[in-house]
């Protein structure tokens, strides 16, 4: 049984590894584009975009790894870490209304 | 304080020596940006572990994606471990905001002093099975190792302890700005039976989830200084790829000997600032 899943294991390793790449890449790419227009001193409102477009796509990348983690193991039949996937999934929407209701 | 390009420099290079060290030892690498932004610099606490903890999303990104695909990561144990991770970062997150400054540095420097003892004291251990006959059961796993040439197969034992000293990391994360994996990554050796590498591995992908489940929070009140994060994950990024580049060569009691180290100086630091 283990001897079985490991391949689909080791397959959604190299997957989330593309996942949290992208998401670093282009946040990376927000933020120093933002930091550099807000360092040129000119077009404050389009940098502050940038910098702030850059920190959600951040915080939206570990989500993300685990949204694709939750698609996988359906995909895998592995119910119990379907479930451990879906809760950890609730906290972080509970961090995202806190936040939200903070902000509003 | 006004943030001058100096001032965005001086974040970013201090980011990049805490994003090499912090891979080097599978950490967020903000153990050494939060007492530098916050003991050195002069940013408030909260303030420079919001700027830190937004550093460690950066950083577990990134190392993971380096370390994907050497099944190093144990995929199951983090999705685990990370239920009581994030849920120590969500009630953190909420309860930060309401304690003080030097309540929280005096934690800082117990929490680093605690976890410095604990490394020292199990400094020779070793509970790396090589020959990869035993079944690792649902959460254990195999690997190849690069420091002895063999492959190693671990059971993970003591779940409820992984789960406690998780969720214990996830409220520390929060609070403090790090990453919450010098807590992990020690307890998971000592006593759960998960070796070293894919004890760091494993926690580097996990802190960020732990780290997201309390910087939307911190963001929304206001402790994240935008261009500020910024060239703090920017410095990060460069150098946790040099970190990676350097963690593959060394070897694991020497990692755990500088780990310990470096937690003793932060604690000193602390503890002289606060009494």
């Amino acid at each position: 049984m283990i001897e079985d899943d490991s391949p689909s294991l080791g397959r959604l390793e190299i997957r989330l590894g593309y996942v949290l790449v992208t998401g670093v890449i282009a946040s990376a790419v927000l933020l120093a584009a933002g930091l550099g227009l807000w360092l040129w001193g000119s077009h404050m409102t389009e940098a502050a975009w940038l910098l702030n477009a850059g920190l959600i796509v951040l915080m939206a990348t570990p989500i993300l790894r685990v949204i694709v983690s939750f698609g996988e193991y359906v995909v895998m039949r592995q119910w119990f870490f379907v479930g451990v996937t879906v809760i950890v999934l609730l906290e972080l929407t509970v961090t995202v209304l806190v936040a939200l209701s903070r902000r509003g | 304080m006004t943030v001058t390009p100096s001032i965005v420099a001086i974040v970013m290079a201090s980011g990049a020596i805490a994003g090499c060290l912090g891979a080097l030892l599978g950490l967020g690498g903000g153990v050494f940006l939060v007492p530098f932004l916050n003991a050195w610099f002069g940013l408030d606490f909260k303030t420079a572990a919001a700027i830190s903890l937004v550093t460690v999303i950066a950083t577990s990104s990134a190392v993971s994606a380096g370390t994907a695909g050497r099944n190093l990561i144990n995929l199951r144990l983090g999705m685990l471990l990370e239920v009581a991770s994030a849920a120590g970062g969500v009630a953190a997150g909420i309860t930060v905001a309401r304690l003080s400054d030097i309540t929280l540095e005096r934690g800082f420097a117990v929490v680093a002093a605690l976890i410095a003892i604990l490394m020292l004291t199990r400094l020779e251990r070793r509970n790396v099975i090589v020959g990869g006959r035993i079944d690792p059961g649902p959460l254990g796993g195999r690997f190849h190792d690069e420091e002895s040439g063999g492959e190693v197969a671990y059971r993970v034992r003591r779940l409820p302890v992984a789960l406690g000293v998780s969720f214990l990391a996830g409220n520390v994360s929060a609070a403090f700005g790090i990453g919450g994996g010098i807590l992990k990554v020690p307890v998971l050796t000592a006593w759960c039976g998960v070796p070293m590498r894919v004890s760091a591995a494993t926690s580097s992908l996990m802190i960020g989830v732990t780290a997201v489940a309390s910087v939307p929070i911190q963001y929304a009140n206001g402790y994240i200084n935008p261009p500020l994060a910024a060239a703090a994950v920017l410095g990060v990024l460069v150098g946790s790829r040099g970190g990676l580049w350097f963690g593959a060569r060394a070897r694991a009691k020497w990692l755990k000997l500088l780990m310990a180290i470096v937690l003793i100086l932060v604690s000193i630091i602390y503890l002289r600032r606060t009494l």
